[in-house]
Parts: structure tokens; sequence; C-alpha cells
């Protein structure tokens, strides 16, 4: 671990403001959202729609919409910041450093063209390769994600592929560069459970074996459990809580996490009445002072209306909020 | 309630081997013929009883959704028989008859975006089943019924004379909510109506849906595909896998013990918010195949760990009472399987 320490981490984010300027005003989507992840590790960020967790994706690679801006922050990718690279610089990280696989598989793939194509496309351009090369690597990555047939099957057109052999297919494109990251941005969602499964295990699989760094964005607390080492829990554009997995579904510390793992339904549990998160998630065109979180805070006091900072508590166990020593007493 | 007690008692739905169809057509330049058929729902049998709720599981494509809008009548069948108490509502010709039935049965729709009239007032909407049936009532009568609706559902008064674009996807469920209940119905079909919330909200909507049930002495058939949400609303669990039912049961012995293969590799690819919990990985080979062509025999088999070359893949198995309440159709059933360990 020592070692580790000195190197740089593999992403930083630190301080991150994203803005998108629409007609109804300024949308504050990320207000000094900072997190890190490490050589090699699987981290999830959670939260519900609209907490920001796309837009840090989209930022960090900066594809954002062309109204949303990164307003002030630093992304430091294996210690380079990537804020304010032009789009040439960024087009060397986008997909050879960092890869990213979205949550719809159709709409990522071309319909029109057919897989060897769209695969081989990306890997010329950033690998110096003939044709015949680059199709092997699509084959060979292919195969890694259990493609059946995949030396026939790669000439095929996304439509003759199921949801399920898209979805793994952006994985192989994805990782057919072998990146240093993976960014992951609800990549099950749109699938069936048992084919949440297959998906699951292949990114899982993978990752150990190419030593991947993975950053899993997703709004499902059972996905985070079963893939990731360490949690972000964002809330309104902000980071409220970074800690293990395990310490975040034992103990967690932040009132939001908390009320969001006891307003799922478990399994263990017997039948009777779940416990609400009154009211609904804040619209960032016009947020809560302060911690964002407070209007629907049942602990909410005055101190609440001023913004509260990341207070670390040991065993990379950190939160946002001003009544983190009293938590236990509620 | 015991199974014996519910013995002596009649069901309120009584579903009898329905079938629906939908023809694929090869067009010609003038004329077209039908090649084949979806079979999206292949022969479902079940019983519902008085307040009890129903939970239906399986994949996209699995019919739980064409057995939904079969129940109230929103599809026509191709065979079978559907009874509430003793009502058979296939072969209703009357239009009285026809007005009867759907006010007994109601739904609750997936998506709260477009299962409502974007250009009408949440108070029209919510009045609309009235003014069909019960032309009959003053409307300012009808007004206040929407009123008294609407403080149920957890809305205030005011927001009866604003738009549907005005709320957010909970509040929208709970107006979808109000609209299914204010014609007092026996038997609510629920289709997917959290799947589109976020968790904090879903809890808000389930806990509502069960107070609604036991102020109403409402019976629920709930369908969704999000098996935590099943395990914890419903009392029984319909498992269906294209196009028929593979296990039916109490909750509370299927999530325990499941008996069908394909109820125990659904039980095992869900991930559990609790890395405390442990469970057996079955991870299933392939793809939900298309109703179009349904494989011989089992209709599992073929992504079956259990199948075997020769009785899976000819002879389709039936629908068999295992235990007392426990239905499962399969070859093969298994016994005490402990997928999750609590």
């Amino acid at each position: 671990m020592a070692l580790k320490d000195k190197k740089p981490k593999l992403l930083e984010v630190e301080d991150l403001y994203t803005y998108f300027m629409t007609e109804s005003g300024v949308v504050e989507a990320l207000d000094g959202v900072s997190f890190d992840v490490n050589y090699g590790e699987p981290v999830g960020i959670v939260g519900e729609s609209g907490c920001g967790k796309s837009v840090t994706a989209q930022s960090i690679l900066q594809i954002l919409p062309r109204n949303g801006k990164i307003m002030d922050g630093k992304i430091r990718f294996q210690g380079h910041d990537l804020v304010g690279l032009t789009d040439l610089q960024m087009n060397k990280i986008r997909g050879r450093k960092i890869a990213l696989i979205m949550q719809d598989p159709l709409s990522a793939l071309n319909p029109v063209i057919s897989i060897d194509e769209q695969m081989t496309e990306v890997i010329k351009l950033h690998q110096d390769v003939d044709d015949n090369e680059a199709l092997e690597i699509a084959i060979q990555s292919l195969d890694a994600v259990s493609i059946p047939e995949a030396e026939s099957r790669i000439f095929s057109y996304p439509h003759e592929f199921s949801g399920g052999m898209r979805q793994r297919i952006l994985v192989a494109r994805a990782l057919a560069l072998q990146p240093e990251l993976l960014v992951a941005d609800e990549p099950t969602t749109a699938l069936d459970v048992t084919i949440q499964a297959q998906v699951l295990e292949i990114i899982k699989d993978l990752q150990k074996k190419q030593d991947l760094g993975l950053m899993l964005i997703t709004h499902n607390l059972g996905v985070i459990a079963e893939m990731t080492q360490r949690v972000h829990v964002f809330y309104g554009g902000r980071v409220v809580e970074t800690a293990t997995t395990e310490d975040l579904f034992s103990t967690p510390q932040h009132p939001y996490t908390r009320a969001l793992l006891s307003s799922i339904p478990s399994f263990s549990a017997e039948k009777g009445r779940l416990e609400v998160i009154p009211g609904f998630v804040p619209q960032l065109i016009n947020p809560p002072k302060g911690c964002r979180f407070h209007p629907r805070c049942p602990w909410a006091t005055e101190i609440c209306k001023t913004k509260p900072s990341m207070v670390d508590l040991g065993n990379g166990h950190a939160t946002a909020c001003h009544h983190y020593d009293k938590l236990e007493e509620y | 309630m015991t199974t014996e007690e519910q013995h002596n008692r009649e069901p309120i739905l009584s579903v009898q081997n329905i079938k629906k169809y939908y023809p694929v057509k090869q067009h010609a330049i003038l004329f077209s013929r039908i090649v084949n058929f979806v079979k999206a729902v292949d022969g479902v049998s079940f019983d519902i009883y008085k307040g009890e709720t129903v939970g239906l599981v399986g994949e996209s494509g699995c019919g739980k959704s064409t057995l939904a809008r079969c129940l109230v009548k929103l599809e026509k069948l191709n065979a079978g028989e559907i009874r509430i108490e003793e009502t058979d509502i296939v072969t209703i010709t009357k239009r009285s008859e026809e007005l009867a039935f759907r006010k007994e049965i109601q739904m609750i729709f997936q998506d709260p975006y477009s299962s409502l009239n974007p250009r009408k007032l949440v108070l029209d909407i919510i009045r609309e089943p009235l003014d069909i049936h019960m032309k009959r009532m003053p409307f300012e009568e009808r007004n206040q019924r929407v009123y008294e609706i609407l403080n149920l559902v957890g809305l205030e008064h005011y927001h009866a004379l604003r738009y549907p674009h005005e709320f957010s996807g909970g509040q929208r469920q709970r107006i979808g909510i109000a609209r299914a209940l204010i014609l007092n119905p026996k038997i609510v079909v629920c289709d997917e109506p959290v799947s589109a919330l976020d968790v904090s909200v879903q809890a808000q909507i389930l806990n509502l849906l069960q107070e609604l049930q036991e102020e109403f002495d409402l019976t629920f058939l709930f369908i969704a595909h999000d098996l935590s949400v099943i395990k914890h609303i419903s009392d029984k669990v319909l498992v269906m896998y294209l196009g028929v039912i593979v296990e039916f049961g109490p909750t509370s012995e299927i999530f325990k013990n499941p008996s069908h293969p394909y109820t125990v590799s659904l039980l095992s690819a869900i991930p559990i918010p609790n890395p405390a919990i442990e469970k057996e990985r079955i991870i299933l080979e392939g793809d939900v195949p298309s109703p179009v062509d349904i494989p011989p025999g089992c209709r599992f088999s073929p992504r079956c760990y259990k199948a075997d070359d020769d009785l899976c893949v000819t002879i389709e198995p039936q629908l068999v009472e295992l235990k007392p309440g426990i239905f499962c159709a399969c070859h093969y059933p298994e016994k005490d399987k402990q997928v999750i360990k609590y």
C-alpha cells in the first residue's frame, strides 16, 4: 500500500463544478464534487435520478452537451489535469485510456454499420495496426465477453443481437484497447435480471483480469453491493458519503444514505411498511441552501442551512453531515 | 390466512387456460398472410382470493403485461375463461354488463408520463371514470368524490386544477392510483407501478398501495420485474416464463425454497443490496427465446442447468401441486433448495 500511496491516483476529481445554462436558468448539476478511483479498483457511484451521476461521467470524458460547462475544479487522470485540454488532446485519452459504456446498448451502436467495422474503427484509430490485425483484436475481445462464434457473428449488424449481447459487444469494444479506467454509466439498467447477471459477471471478470479501474454508475444498490469495493454516494450534485462498500451497508453515516438503505424492500425483513424519505429529489435549478438534503432530513436543524464539509471518519469513510457525530443517538 | 380457509371460499378472480396469440403477417403487394403467431400468453390458469396481493414476475417478453391487459379486457382472448366472482367476463356482449364488470376491475399503468392525458386537468382525469359509470350522480358530487380521493392518495385539493406536467413522477403515479380507485373496484391490476420511480419515491408509493388495500379491502395483481418489490408486497407469487406459469405459491415459501430451476436462477441473479447476505450463483446461459418459435418440450430447457436430453426436450411439463399450495411445472423440481441464505 505504501508504494501505491506515492503514485498519483488513477483518477482524482477535485472540487468539480459543472453547470448547465438553460432557458429557465442555471442548473448547478455538479456543485463541488470530489472523489477518487485507485488503480485496478472497482468504485461505485450511486444516487437517484438527477443527482449528477451521469454528468460526472460526461465531465470526466468532456462529452457534455453544448449547454454544459465545467466551471471550476480539477480532474486529474494519472496525475495530469484533464480540464482545459483541447478536443484533440482528449481524443488520445477517450477510448484508449478511459473507456465508456452507456446505458442504452441500442443507441450506442450505429444500426447501419456492421459490428466489425464499428469495432475495428476504434482499434485502428488508437493503435498502429492494419485491417487484419484490428479484426483479430476485435474477434478476441468478442470472445472474451462470450459472444458465441465471434469469428462469423462479428460481421452481423446490431439488430441481429439481443439487448444483452449488444451490451456485451459494447463492453468488448470498450475493453479492446485495454484502457486504464472503465466508466460504466448504468450498464445494466435496460436489461433483465438474468441478463444483467451475465453482463455484470463479464465486467467483473474482465475488471480483475485486466486490473482495470472501474467507475460504476448506478442507482441500484444491489449492483453496488455485488460489484464494488468502495462507494461514493451522490445527492443533489454533491458527494454526501464515501466509504468502503462493506462499511456503507453496515454503518452508513449520512442521513440520506441511511434513509436510502431503509427505503429499499429488503429480502430478509418481514412484510411491513417501508421507511420513506418525504418529499422528492431537489431541482438543481434552484437547489436548497446549505446541505441539499436538509428539507427532507428528519434530523435537520438551523446549522444545516450552511454547507457541510466532508468529515473524515477514518478507514476511508467520510460524510458530509453537520450531525455526523450525533447520528448514533437518533 | 391458512390454505384451508381459502379452499372454502370462492376465488374473486379465476383464470382458466387463457391464450393470447398475435399473428405475424407477411406482406405481399396487395395481400398479407399470417405466417406465424407470437404466443404471448399460452395457457395460463390461476385463482386470486379476496384481499390477497398476488405478485407476477418474469423477464421482459414473458407475457406479464399481455396477461394484465387480457384481465381488464383490453385484449381479446383467443381461448380461455376469466371469471370475476361468478361472471364470465369473456363472453359478455351487452354494454350494461360490460360497464358493470369494468367497475370491478381497474388498472394502474407503468409509465406515469404517458398514461395521463397532458391536455386534461387532474380533476377531469380522475373524474372521467365517474362520468362514464355514474352518469346519474350530480356533477358537484362527482367533483366532491375527486377531492376525497385526492386526499386519500396524499395530494392536495389545489392539485386538482393543475395539468399532469406540473407533477413529479411519484405524484403522477398517485394521480393514476386515484383514477383507478375512484369507482371502488374490487380488483386492481398494477402493471409495474413503481419501476419508473426512484427508490425513495418507490417506497412512498408501495406504502400508499398497502394502506389503500387495507382501507378498501382491495385485491391486487401486482406485476413487477423487481423481485425485492414482489417479496415485499405480495402474499403469493406467480412466476412466468415465455407465456406460461412455471411456479405459483406463497411468497415466503417460494423465496425460501424455490422449486422451479427458473425461479432458482432468477433469485440467484438479483443483486442483493446487502453484502452480508450470501447466495448461490447460477448464471443462466443465453437469452429468453422468442415467443414466436417456442422451444419444444419444456420452454426453459435450452437455458436450464438441470435439463436432460430426453424428457425435458420432448414433453412439456404441466403445472402440478408439489406441496400444498405450491405449484410447479418442472420434470425435475428442486427440493429444499436455498438460494438466498438469510
